[in-house]
This record gives C-alpha cells, structure tokens and sequence, in this order.
C-alpha cells in the first residue's frame, strides 16, 4: 500500500521536475506575488515572464493561496532562500511581517526587490535588513487622483462610501490616505461609510449591500482596488441604485475597464503590472551583474473614465 | 519487555506506514532537488511545520474523544492579538504570554461547556467560537496588526538552542509531553475511552464531561502556543491570522492515522502527518510547481494517505480473523 502512496508522490515530483528540468543553467529570478487570484498579479506575472524570456533567464512565480496569508508567504521566500535563487522579487502580503523574511533572504546574499507594495521603512531599519530597490506606482498620487476625479464629477458635494482593503496593509491603505486627502479640500464630500472588504469581490458585494441598508442615499463610492469596485458594483445593482451611485476602483483591470465602457463604473485608476513586472526583472539583471540601481522606481499611473 | 519486541512493536505500529510515506517523500524529493537535502532546509522544513504541528497537537486530543474544533485557527489569533496588546501596553512578556494561554483555555473551555453540559455537536459548537474568537481578535486590535515587540519574544523564532531552531525545540517538547501523557495518564486513557465508546465509559465510572472540556481546553492552548510562535516569528500580531489553519490541523491529524471517529490513533502519527505537509509544501516550492498546482497536489496526498490507512485497517483486520 504504502509503496503505492510512494509512487504516486514521486510521480507527481517527477511530473514537476521535468517542468523545470533545465533551470540549473540559467540565473533564477523569483517571484512572490500576494495571490493569483487576482489579474493584477497575473499581469505583473506576464510582464516579468516576457522580459526573463528576452533576457534567458528563469522565472519562478509562488504566492500564498489567500491574499491574507503573511505566513505563507514568508514560508515561500525561506523555501526559496534553500532554492538558491539570484533575486527575489516579492509583493509583500504584510509591510511589517515581510522584514523577517527579508533578514533571512539578507542573510543568504539574496537581493530582496520590493515590488508594488513597500515594505515598512522603519521596521526595515529596526531589523537590520534591507531591500535593494521599491518597484511601484505612487498609489496616494492615485488616490488623490480618483478622490480628485470624483470631487469634480460631482460638483463638490456627495456623500460617499469606502471600501478599505486589507487592514494595515501599505498599498491600499496609501490610497485611502490620497483618496481622503482629496476629498478633505471640498467641505460638501462626506465620507459616511468606510468599512474593509480585504480586497475580495464577495465580500465587498456583501460590505456594500450592508452600507446600503445603513445610508440608502450614497451618491459616490471609492474601493481600494476593482476586485472590490465590481463586488460593489453588483450590489449596488441589485440594489436597484446604479443610475445614483459613482463607483471609482483602482487598477484598471480588464473586467473594469469593460464596466467603464458600459456606463456602468465611473472611473479607476490606471496602474501599469506589465510595465512592473518588466522594470522589476530587468532591474533583477541588473542587480545580478553587481550594477547600483536606484532606492525607487515610480512606475507610471493614470485616470481611465 | 525486551529490545527485541520493543522493536517488533514499532515496526507494526500504525504510524510506521505514515512514516514510511514521510520518508518516500524525502527520498522522492532528494532525487529531485539538489536543495531539499541540506542541513539549512531541513531545519526551514521543521520550522515551518511547528506553526501547525503545535494546533495539531490539541486537535489530535479533541478527535480522540470523537470531537471536532474549528475554533483554533481563529483562537489563534485572539491569543496573538492578547498578547500583542499586553506588549504594546508594557506588560512583561512573561505575563503576556500567560495572557495569551488563558484567552486559548478560556476559549476551549467555553468549547467544552457548550458540547458537554450544552448537549452541542462539537462542529457547531466550535463553529460558532470560530467566529466569536475572531470578532474579539478584530475588537482588541481594532483590525490592525500590532507589532515591534521585546527581543526577548523574538528569540523564540530566531533563537539556536542545542543548534535546533527554537520552535522545533518547542514543538517536539509538547509531542513528547503529550505522547506521554495520552500514553502513561489515566487523562490520556480516559481521552481513547470516551472516544471509543461514550456510554461505556460513563458507565465504567469516567467523568465524561470532565475529559471532554479538558480536551478543548488543551486544544485552546495548544493554539495558544502556535499564536506565540506565529507572533514571534512575524513579529506582528494579525487579527487575521490563523484562517484556515484548522483545516490544515485537521489534515495533519487524519494523514496520521488518527480516526476522526475517535477512539483511534496517537500524537506521534499527527507529528508525521504534520511533517509531510509541510515537506510537500517545501518541496513543491523549491520545485518552483505553480501554486495552483501544489494546491491539487496537497489534497491529492490527504486524500491517498487516508484512503491507504483505510485499506491498511481492512488488512490488519482480515489477518485477525
């Protein structure tokens, strides 16, 4: 019996051997994003993916199951540390409970890059560790930019709802601070609700219908990212209030870019996965033939309506 | 007894299979990566197995009387998130930490109560904790991850005692505890009988509910020590930690023969079982395998490790008669 358990385990190492059977050669950059359930990362997965292939290198891609996993995806970047792979790339799932990981990655001569989302400057520092370069748009530009658009659309008064991304988490939480500064310069724009959905589409269906329930009359809602937005979309939907709401998300993915194109969703922010997937493997080669590269590396954002 | 049968006695053990498949893997994945074998990834692997290899712990003691707790992944993080916040608020750590333990006892013996004196199925009763430890996770933290905590915490992640990573140390300590004590305590009897046969053992005397609650309580506990060892290791305590963790507890329980209708198996076998996901986790990732696919390959090797102990149960069974 056992020996056929043995089999099927070493059949199914074998099958993934050969997957990558001539990684030994070429240099092995990794990449740890927060999901793959979410385009943004599949994106940024493309971008880095074409670029390895132009430069011959290897690529590895892993992230956690859930995007909330942070023990997970410090368990992935130790596993990759013993693989002994040049660079790796990660888009933190925690700023702060990365840096342990990082000290580890520091500690085995492997370049840590920061892509899409910082890791905490000041834990960073408390450890000891650092990480060779940030990859990333100005996502508080972009909040700014999305409170700025919505401040405009509606003439300075609205009473608007917010769907948070994952408590305490960088990225979404500087585009709440850009989103709330925009909307600070207009007296008339009244931040009723804000609530976390964590950056899911379900659970930002079910926060928005409850925000409904509690403020019937919102005219605006801004979420952290278009996973979110579209959750809220259906909501506000079914709830039979589309033609009253503007819904503003971030990302551009391609299913919000369609709703922009419906009439359905006012607005998102641009953000460019490809372009920092290619910038983060490039900048990976650099690092691996010793060059400097430079502490930040905006990559650019824009407003699609 | 003589060395000799002592032996004999391990060889035909049950959890013998299970490590035979432990060691199938290793070999499996030694041919096929010139990184698993070393020293410095092994003592990863067992680091990272003790995270859950410690809730595995009080769940194998929970399953043993038949029962069942889907509350530890979110007592985790209420036991974090106390401990956590007694930092944050100056208290010594040795305090903190014993804080954090009482929130996990607290927690399974509300568990306890409800399924003994409160007549609940244990899947409900923990089910509803599942979500009440959570909700109080999120309130005492206020749905922000607490961190920067005294070096002294730290070392319990980072620390090298006798050169073996500290929480490893940890872990193996509480297996051996708790082998004894399921073994060589008239406690750990009682756990197997109540598990066995419920009326015979009230009838034969045993204070049912009395084990049972106890059993939830070491299994509140035992999420209390993963909490620690997740806060240290993190250096942050996460109101959303621990989700989904009960599930891979479960897991390591059932892949190491333990039957979820209680009454069979042993802590040694969870050990195993907690060691081979983790393994397989390490080895698909150094294999650099796409996550989806080492998401079908984990339940692939739940699946097939029961389903062999079931046909291995089926054999010993006819070779009795």
């Amino acid at each position: 019996m056992f020996q056929r358990l043995s089999l099927l385990v070493v059949a199914v190492l074998v099958a993934a051997c050969n997957r990558s059977g001539d990684a030994a050669a070429k240099p092995t950059v990794a990449l740890v994003v927060k999901t793959l359930n979410n385009q943004f990362f599949i994106d940024m997965e493309a971008g880095a993916q074409a670029a390895a292939d132009s430069l011959g290198f290897e690529l590895v891609v892993q992230a956690p199951e859930r995007e909330i996993d942070v023990e997970r995806q410090m368990q992935i970047v130790e596993n990759l540390i013993q693989r002994q792979v040049q660079v790796i790339l990660v888009v933190p799932n925690g700023s702060k409970e990365i840096v342990p990981a990082v000290v580890k990655a520091n500690a085995a001569r492997i370049p840590v890059v920061a892509v899409d989302t910082r890791v905490d400057a000041a834990a960073l520092t408390a450890a000891g560790a650092t990480v060779a370069t940030f990859i990333g748009s100005d996502n508080e530009a972009g909040g700014r930019m999305a409170g700025a658009f919505l401040v405009e659309k509606l003439g300075g008064s609205a009473s608007v709802a917010v769907l948070e991304g994952v408590p305490g988490h960088e990225t979404a939480d500087a585009r709440l601070r850009g989103f709330r500064s925009a909307l600070a310069t207009s007296k008339g724009m009244q931040i009723v609700a804000s609530q976390p959905a964590n950056m899911e589409r379900d659970l930002a269906f079910n926060v928005t219908q409850n925000i409904l329930q509690a403020h019937p009359g919102i005219t605006a809602l801004f979420a952290c990212n278009d996973v979110m937005a579209l959750g809220a979309l259906e909501a506000i939907a079914a709830a039979g209030k589309a033609a009253q709401v503007s819904v503003v998300g971030f990302d551009a993915q391609d299913d919000a870019r369609k709703a922009i194109a419906e009439k359905r969703m006012a607005a998102t922010i641009a953000q460019n996965p490809r372009e920092m997937g290619r910038m983060a493997m490039l900048t990976a080669a650099r690092l691996i033939k010793g060059e400097a590269v430079p502490a930040e590396q905006p990559v650019p954002i824009s407003l699609i309506k | 007894m003589t060395t000799h049968s002592a032996l004999r006695r391990v060889i035909s053990s049950r959890e013998s299979g299970t490590a035979l498949g432990l060691l199938a893997l290793c070999v499996g994945l030694w041919i096929a990566t010139p990184y698993f074998a070393t020293t410095a990834n092994l003592a990863n692997v067992a680091e990272q197995s003790a995270v859950v290899g410690v809730i595995a712990i009080g769940m194998t003691c929970v399953i043993l009387t038949g029962g069942i707790d889907l509350s530890v992944g979110s007592v985790v993080a209420l036991a974090g998130v106390v401990i956590g916040s007694a930092l944050q608020r100056g208290v010594p750590v040795a305090i903190a930490v014993l804080l954090g333990a009482l929130a996990g006892i607290v927690a399974g013996a509300v568990n306890g109560l409800m399924v003994t004196r409160g007549k609940l199925p244990p899947f409900i009763a923990t089910l509803g904790m599942m979500s009440v430890a959570r909700g109080a996770a999120l309130m005492i933290s206020d749905g922000r991850p607490i961190s920067g905590f005294p070096d002294a915490l730290r070392l319990l992640a980072t620390g090298r005692p006798l050169g073996i990573p500290a929480p490893v140390l940890l872990m193996l300590v509480l297996y051996v505890l708790t082998h004894v004590m399921l073994t060589r305590t008239v406690l750990g009897r009682y756990l197997y009988a109540i598990g066995g046969n419920e009326e015979a053992s009230e009838m034969a005397g045993i204070h049912v509910h009395r084990y049972k609650t106890i059993a939830y309580m070491i299994s509140g506990l035992s999420a209390s020590v993963c909490a620690l060892l997740l806060v240290a290791r993190l250096d942050s305590a996460q109101p959303i930690a621990g989700m989904g963790y009960e599930l891979d507890a479960i897991a390591a329980v059932v892949i190491g023969g333990t039957s979820l209708l209680g009454g069979s198996g042993s802590v040694i076998g969870t050990l195993i079982g907690a060691l081979i996901m983790s393994v397989l986790r390490n080895g698909l990732n150094l294999l650099g395998v796409s996550s989806y696919l080492q998401q079908v390959a984990i339940g692939v090797v739940i699946v097939a490790a029961v389903l062999i102990d079931m046909a291995l149960r089926r054999r010993v069974q006819r070779s009795l008669r």
